[in-house]
C-alpha cells in the first residue's frame, strides 16, 4: 500500500493482509483496510486535512485520535459530525470534508 | 433497551477495570463492565515496551501482552463487558444511565467502580490547530494499532515518560524524531528511557518550548525557542525544525465528569495531575458504594493502575457482602504492598506522598493544607547512595556508573566478557536479579535498591541484556584481541543487522564515535522481540560504545 502504512515493525505482529475495500472521499475512490478508523485510512494516503472551519475555512485534522475532541468530524454516508478517528471504514461508504457544523441530508 | 441489575458495575475496561472485574467477579458478585470504546483494554494495547516492577507486577512483559493476560481473566461466566457504550450519568444511590447505538437504558448496582482513565493536555501556540499537530497519545494509537505513520519528520514537545516512550516507538515505526524538547530545565521521564532515545540518535532539549508551528496547509515547519526559569521566550534563541507532525506530550488529566455529575469530593494535586477524587484506602470515595481506580483517581502508571482496580473489586465485593471480612483484608493487605513498592522511588515517592495526603483528607474531610513529609527517595545499594544527573543529561556518564558499583576492574575484563549495568535511578525494578543464572546480580529489597553486579560470578553470558526492561545492560569483552573489544547491545529496531555488517558505533549520546562490525546477532524467542547485537570496536571506545546508526555503511 502506501509508505505510510507500517508493514514492517520489529516488535509488532507480523503484516497480516486484511480485507481491502473501496470507499470514497470527497467523491474519489480509495483502498482502505475494513474495520480501521476512517481517519487512520486518510492517513495512509497522507490526507490528514479533515475538515474546515465554519467562519474561516481554516483547515482541521485527527488531534486526539481517541474520539474525544472532534476534530477529526467529517460528513460520512450523509450524517455530519461524525468521528472518524473511531469510527470504521466500510465498503463503498462516502465520506466527505464538511465545512463548519455540516449539514443533514 | 430494558434496564438491567448487576451487583457491581464498572466503567471502562482498561487496565484498572479490567483488574476491578477480574477481582470482584472471583468472589461470585455478578459483574457488568462498559466501556465506550470498540476494544477493551484502555490505552495497555498501544504499550509496546516491557513494563517495570517485580514479577507480582508483570516485569519485563510488554505492555499489549498484559493486557491479553487481563482480557483473558476478565472473561468468566458472571462477567459481562459491554463495549461501545457510553455511561452518560451517575444517578442516586448507585445508578448508572447508559447509552448504545442510539438506546438508552439504566443499570442499578450495588456498588460502582469508576475507572475511567485520563485525558491528554493540550498545549496552545500559534499554528497548535493545524493538520499534522496532535496529541502522543494520538500518534501512539496511530502507529501502535492502526499502523499508519502520521508524519516522516517529528517534533515531540514534552519529556514524561509518554513523550519519550512514544518518541521511542515513532522510531521503531520508521517515522524520524527530530528532537524532543522540554521547557522545564530537566528531563520529566526515567533515564533508562531518556538513554534509550539519545542512544537512537534523539537530542532532548531541555528549557525550551515551541513558539509556532508554520504549516501552509499543515504543518512544515516549527520554531522552538529557550525559555528562562519563569518559561518566558529569550529573545533570539529562537531555531527552525522542519518536521511534518508535532505530537504533545505535556501530561495527562484524570476525566473524573461522572464524579462531578454526583458531587463527590475532588481536590486539586498538581503531584497526580490535576482534579483528583478523594478517597480511602479502599478507593471508595465521598459517596459510599462509588469507588475509583487507575489514572482517575491520579495519574501514574498501568502498573498500579491494576492494583487499584484490585483494591476496588476486592473493596466493593466486601461492602456488598461477596467476600468476608478476613479475605478482603489479607488481599488488601498484599495489594496495598504492592502499591507501595510501585511508589518508591525518586519519582514513586512523590506519588505516594500525596496519595497518602488524599487519604488522610478524606478522614478528615477538611481543606486545610496539611504539611506532608515527603520522605526523602533513598536510592542505595549495599548502603550507598548515588548522586546523579540523569535527569539533566538523559544518560549516565562512567563515573556515575562507578559510583554504583558496576565497571568491573582491570583484570577482570582481562578475564572474559561481562556485565556492564547502567542503572542509576531508583525506580521499583528488578528482572535483572531473577534473570541472571549465575546470581550474580543483587537487588534485594526494596526493590528501588540499584543492582549491584559481582563481576566474579558473571560469566558475560548477556542474558540480562534482554531481560532488562530499562535496556540498560550491555556485556564487554576485552580479553579476546589486543586491537579490538566487543559490545553486546540490546536493539529493538528494523533492520536488524546481520553479522559482517559495518555500521556506525554511536555513543550513550547517539554520536557516531567509530566503526563498528557485527560480529554476532543473537535472537531467541524468550526475549520477546529484544535482539542482541554484538559489535566488534576499537578497544579504546568500547566503554562508550552502547548502541549502532540503523542501516550498514557497508554490506560484506
Amino acid at each position: 500500500m502506501s509508505e505510510l502504512r507500517i508493514t514492517e515493525h520489529p516488535i509488532l505482529s507480523e503484516w497480516v493482509e486484511k480485507e481491502e475495500i473501496t470507499f470514497f472521499f470527497d467523491g474519489k475512490p480509495l483502498k482502505a483496510y475494513k474495520g480501521e478508523p476512517i481517519a487512520a485510512a486518510l492517513m495512509a494516503y497522507g490526507i490528514r486535512t479533515i475538515r474546515k472551519t465554519l467562519k474561516k475555512g481554516r483547515p482541521r485534522g485527527v488531534y486526539c485520535a481517541i474520539g474525544r475532541c472532534t476534530d477529526c468530524i467529517m460528513t460520512v454516508n450523509g450524517t455530519p459530525n461524525v468521528r472518524t478517528c473511531i469510527t470504521p471504514v466500510q465498503e463503498g461508504m462516502k465520506v466527505e470534508t464538511q465545512t463548519g457544523r455540516g449539514s443533514w441530508e | 433497551m430494558i434496564d438491567e441489575k448487576a451487583d457491581i458495575a464498572v466503567i471502562g475496561a482498561g487496565p484498572a477495570g479490567l483488574s476491578a472485574v477480574i477481582e470482584a467477579a472471583k468472589t461470585g458478585a455478578k459483574v457488568v463492565v462498559y466501556d465506550e470504546n470498540l476494544k477493551p483494554g484502555g490505552q495497555l494495547f498501544k504499550q509496546t515496551h516491557k513494563f517495570f516492577g517485580s514479577k507480582e507486577h508483570l516485569a519485563g512483559v510488554r505492555g499489549f501482552n498484559i493486557a491479553k493476560l487481563l482480557l483473558e481473566d476478565s472473561s468468566s461466566t458472571n462477567v459481562k463487558i459491554k463495549l461501545d457504550t457510553v455511561v452518560t450519568g451517575m444517578y442516586e444511590p448507585t445508578t448508572l444511565e447508559l447509552v448504545s447505538k442510539g438506546k438508552k437504558w439504566k443499570c442499578e448496582a450495588q456498588a460502582i467502580i469508576v475507572a475511567t482513565g485520563a485525558i491528554e493536555n493540550s498545549l496552545a501556540f500559534p499554528g497548535w490547530t493545524m493538520p499534522g499537530v496532535m496529541g502522543a497519545g494520538a500518534a501512539q494509537t496511530m502507529i501502535n494499532i492502526n499502523r499508519v505513520l502520521p508524519g516522516k519528520r517529528i517534533l515531540m514537545v514534552g519529556s514524561g515518560n509518554v513523550g519519550l516512550i512514544v518518541s521511542y516507538q515513532l522510531m521503531q515505526a520508521g517515522a524520524k524524531v527530530v528532537a524532543i524538547i522540554e521547557a522545564a530545565n530537566k528531563i520529566g521521564g526515567y533515564g533508562v528511557h531518556s538513554a534509550k532515545v539519545m542512544r537512537a540518535g534523539i537530542p532532548i532539549y531541555l528549557s525550551t518550548t515551541i513558539k509556532e508551528a508554520n504549516s501552509d496547509p499543515e504543518v512544515q515547519e516549527a520554531t522552538i525557542v529557550k525559555v528562562d526559569q519563569k518559561f518566558r521566550y529569550i529573545e533570539g534563541t529562537e531555531k527552525s525544525l522542519d518536521v511534518d507532525a508535532i505530537c504533545i506530550a505535556v501530561g495527562l488529566s484524570p476525566m473524573t465528569e461522572l464524579l462531578n455529575m454526583m458531587g463527590i469530593v475532588v481536590i486539586w494535586d498538581n503531584r497526580l495531575g490535576g482534579h483528583i477524587p478523594l478517597h480511602d484506602e479502599d478507593m471508595m470515595t465521598s459517596r459510599p458504594g462509588i469507588y475509583v481506580a487507575g489514572d482517575v483517581s491520579g495519574i501514574e502508571e498501568a502498573s498500579s493502575a491494576i492494583e487499584e482496580g484490585r483494591l476496588a473489586g476486592v473493596a466493593a465485593a466486601h461492602k456488598i457482602g461477596f467476600i468476608n471480612a478476613d479475605k478482603a483484608e489479607t488481599s488488601k493487605y498484599q495489594i496495598r504492598k504492592r502499591l507501595d513498592a510501585l511508589r518508591s522511588g525518586p519519582f514513586g515517592e512523590i506519588r505516594k506522598a500525596a496519595k497518602r495526603y488524599l487519604i488522610q483528607l478524606y478522614k478528615k474531610m477538611d481543606y486545610q493544607n496539611e504539611a506532608i513529609q515527603v520522605q526523602a527517595a533513598v536510592v542505595s545499594i549495599a548502603g550507598k547512595t548515588i548522586e546523579n544527573d540523569v535527569h539533566l543529561r538523559g544518560y549516565p556518564t562512567i563515573e556515575e556508573i562507578k559510583l554504583s558499583g558496576n565497571i568491573p576492574s582491570e583484570e577482570r575484563f582481562k578475564k572474559g566478557p561481562v556485565a556492564i549495568i547502567e542503572c542509576v535511578q531508583g525506580i521499583p525494578c528488578n528482572p535483572c536479579e531473577k534473570i541472571c543464572p549465575f546470581d550474580a546480580i543483587e537487588i534485594g529489597t526494596p526493590i528501588t535498591n540499584l543492582p549491584l553486579l559481582d563481576s566474579e560470578k558473571c560469566h558475560g553470558c548477556g542474558l540480562c541484556i534482554p531481560g532488562c526492561p530499562g535496556q540498560a545492560v550491555f556485556v564487554v569483552d576485552f580479553s579476546q584481541e589486543v586491537e579490538y573489544a566487543t559490545v553486546k547491545i540490546p536493539w529493538e529496531f528494523l533492520p536488524v543487522p546481520q553479522k559482517g555488517d559495518i555500521v556506525a558505533a554511536v555513543d550513550r549520546k547517539g554520536k557516531a564515535i567509530g566503526e563498528a562490525v557485527v560480529s554476532n546477532v543473537k535472537y531467541i524467542p524468550e526475549c520477546d522481540k529484544t535482539r542482541v547485537v554484538e559489535l566488534k570496536v576499537p578497544r579504546n571506545i568500547a566503554l562508550d560504545v552502547r548502541s549502532m546508526e540503523r542501516g550498514v555503511k557497508c554490506e560484506r
